[in-house]
């Protein structure tokens, strides 16, 4: 949006008269190049031309998304090959194609980030009928189209209208190619959005494409089976990465794959339990690590695993079978850890949260009122609490006066 | 009204001892920016015009002047943003979005304009604009897209919310459907993401909340669990984040507090740091707020902390409702 994060400029800038000027003539070319494809598409001229004129357009502001649409009529009403006269006839062209695309990428495991004049040396040319809609394959137009993205994404990896169109593009490859040509190109979207979140690893945009384009290769329409446990993987390799255990996004995502992944493993009570003891054992193994229990996503992450153990009622649980017993033993130990954990680390206010909330759902689940010792022991960590963390005041206040204290 | 960035940057001056609200060279900012024809920038953000008029107007609202601009040239310039199919462009000729119409509507709610819609709009009026909305409910699962190509977003589901209750016609959609899209995208956390499994974001938060609020539907929401999530958006400084471990940003002053609001808990962070941080993101000289101290000023952020100081009961500012 607006200037997000754009520091001050050194001086108040007054244009001298040659900037004025220059500013002046890039308003003109700009709408210039604007009025050019109004025109050309009031005269419904669906072709490559005008294709190639958005492109610099959007090169120039990606944000217009009238111009984006502009490119998708382009397509599909004029470039696109009809899809009752394409599948064989693109089938053919394609398996060249891909393997030529294989071959590519194996040799430098890169997109292109060809940055200057993508679109117009990546676009078929085709001299014989560029009024008709036969101008190349539907999927050459689709890669030269993803290709020509690819730069201006890594340069506006937070722009909706790119993701947005992408998937577009990607969703009319279902529609008018064979399913394992248009598998091939979905694969290829996990290797950009996973260069997309080494370059900014709490990219919103490109961890919600990674799910959609890992649901599309898992889809049967493209023949496709269960990715989960490579998934949960690749949750694995980006908390031990870059922005390591504070990545939130990562920690999520691995949060709402758990459910699925226990489901096809057909994983038994025991197979659970296990899997429950070595996620605590890496979130507290991660707590104890640098500044890490001072971070508030490995917290996150902590309270979702301790949510399968108290609160069991319409949730995903990892251990659904577990007995009011075993969820009394969980949060016995998870306290006992907690407390060793204060040593050391005495100003850290989410432990003494911690130990408040989940004394409290021990009494819960043991349908009890608490004891003595556990009223003391939350008086002394609410004070705790108020004392590091006075701005949320107003939270410690209520937490103290609520029904469960 | 443009979105072109400056010319201020905020806390560029040096600040009184007392932080004060710039009441004058705010509105003066305001009124000066569909004069900027002669910056680039100007041009290149031409999609968000009717956004940038909408967030303009509000903030003149806020300021107590909320006839600082003509109410005819709005008026005129929110209908020629009007596309055949009765939706709302960026800006005359740009094609219709949800994001856009929503905007629309809400200049038109404030300044008294829905008879020069019936008037002077598209065929239909309001029910014009009304059947744009409703034809883009996904009947399936209750869900919003934000136009004809079908990019589904919570966001979109508060946009129509926002533009059907304000037409009084909210009887055209299927709000229970939409209110149980919006459970399926509630996390564990509390918060909501832009679909079903996706993170929490305070934007998505205040979208869902918002959308909720209007639906009469905020009993779904786990209170407690989202308060804490977003109290501890707060940060040292006092501004706002809007997901673990960011950078704060006066936009979420809006986006998040007006959330703790609408759930009851916006006493569970710290006002006064809250309005100090605001205060600091101004250019008390020649008007505007930025994201951060610093930071060149824009509109979006100009209405956002003002809205976030109104929430706050900042002297000088008028009350706001917080959805």
């Amino acid at each position: 949006m607006a200037s997000h994060g754009v520091p001050r400029v050194a001086e108040t800038t007054q244009r001298t008269e040659a900037q004025r000027l220059e500013e002046e003539r890039q308003i003109r070319e700009y709408r210039d190049l604007e009025d050019l494809i109004t025109t050309k598409i009031a005269e419904r001229q669906y072709t490559l031309e005008v294709l190639e004129l958005t492109s610099k357009l959007l090169k120039k502001n990606p944000e217009y998304y009238t111009i984006w649409n502009v490119r998708r009529r382009l397509l599909i009403y004029g470039l696109f090959s009809k899809p009752s006269v394409s599948s064989s006839h693109s089938t053919e062209s394609l398996n060249t194609s891909l393997i030529d695309t294989t071959k590519a990428s194996s040799e430098n495991s890169s997109f292109s980030t060809t940055t200057s004049s993508a679109a117009s040396t990546t676009i078929p040319q085709n001299p014989v009928s560029p009024n008709h809609g036969r101008n190349g394959t539907t999927l050459d137009l689709i890669k030269a189209d993803l290709e020509f993205m690819f730069p201006i994404m890594m340069k506006y990896p937070k722009c909706y209208w790119l993701w947005n169109y992408r998937l577009w593009l990607l969703q009319e490859a279902n529609e008018r190619l064979e399913p394992e040509v248009a598998r091939e190109l979905w694969k290829r979207e996990l290797t950009l959005v996973g260069k997309m979140l080494v370059k900014d690893s709490r990219n919103f945009h490109g961890w919600g494409y990674r799910g959609r384009v890992v649901s599309e290769l898992e889809s049967p329409r493209l023949g496709g089976q269960s990715m989960v446990e490579s998934e949960f993987e690749y949750t694995t390799k980006m908390i031990h990465g870059d922005k390591g255990l504070s990545n939130f996004s990562a920690w999520h995502r691995r949060s709402k794959l758990i459910p699925r992944l226990l489901g096809e493993r057909s994983a038994n009570d025991e197979a659970r339990r296990q899997f429950l003891d070595d996620e605590f054992e890496l979130i507290i193994a991660a707590m104890y690590t640098d500044s890490y229990p001072y971070q508030q996503s490995a917290w996150f992450y902590y309270q979702f695993l301790m949510t399968t153990v108290t609160e069991y009622v319409g949730h995903a649980t990892i251990t659904p079978n577990f007995t009011p017993e075993d969820r009394a033993e969980y949060v016995t130990r998870q306290l006992v850890i907690l407390k060793d954990m204060l040593d050391g680390a005495e100003d850290c206010k989410w432990i003494y949260n911690a130990l408040i909330d989940y004394t409290m759902a021990l009494c819960r689940i043991e349908e009890r009122a608490p004891e003595l010792d556990e009223r003391q022991d939350c008086t002394a960590w609410l004070a705790e609490l108020r004392k590091l963390d006075p701005d949320r005041s107003g939270r410690w206040g209520d937490l103290e006066n609520s029904p469960r204290q | 009204m443009s979105l072109v960035s400056g010319p201020g940057r905020a806390g560029g001056n040096a600040l009184p001892d007392e932080l004060q609200l710039a009441i004058e060279p705010h509105v003066k900012y305001i009124q000066s920016l569909d004069t900027r024809k002669d910056e680039l920038e100007y041009w290149l953000t031409e999609h968000l015009r009717l956004n940038g008029l909408y967030w303009g107007l509000n903030a003149l609202h806020l300021l107590n002047r909320p006839d600082a601009l003509p109410r005819k040239e709005t008026i005129d310039f929110v209908l020629s943003c009007q596309a055949d199919n009765g939706g709302f462009g960026a800006a005359p000729g740009h094609d219709a979005h949800l994001l856009y119409t929503a905007s629309a509507v809400q200049i038109l709610a404030m300044v008294d304009g829905f008879g020069e819609l019936e008037k002077r709009g598209k065929e239909g009026g309001a029910m014009a604009v009304g059947k744009y909305i409703t034809d883009l409910q996904n009947r399936e699962t209750g869900t919003f897209a934000g136009d004809q190509w079908g990019e589904e977003d919570t966001r979109f589901i508060c946009c129509a919310f926002i533009g059907l209750s304000l037409l009084k016609l909210m009887n055209l959609v299927d709000v229970g459907k939409a209110v149980g899209y919006i459970i399926s995208c509630a996390n564990f956390d509390g918060g909501y993401g832009v679909a079903p499994g996706a993170e929490s974001h305070s934007g998505q938060i205040f979208a869902c909340c918002a959308a909720l609020t209007i639906a009469r539907r905020l009993d779904t929401v786990d209170k407690d669990k989202l308060g804490m999530w977003l109290s501890e958006r707060q940060t040292e400084g006092g501004g706002l984040n809007g997901r673990p471990e960011k950078l704060e940003d006066v936009c979420y002053s809006w986006w998040v507090a007006s959330s703790l609001s609408m759930i009851g808990r916006l006493h569970w962070i710290d006002g006064g740091k809250l309005s100090k941080f605001i205060l600091n993101c101004q250019d008390s000289e020649r008007g505007g707020l930025a994201d951060r101290p610093g930071d060149m000023v824009d509109v979006f952020h100009t209405n956002f902390g003002l809205a976030g100081l109104a929430l706050l009961e900042f002297d000088g500012l008028e009350e706001v409702d917080a959805a």
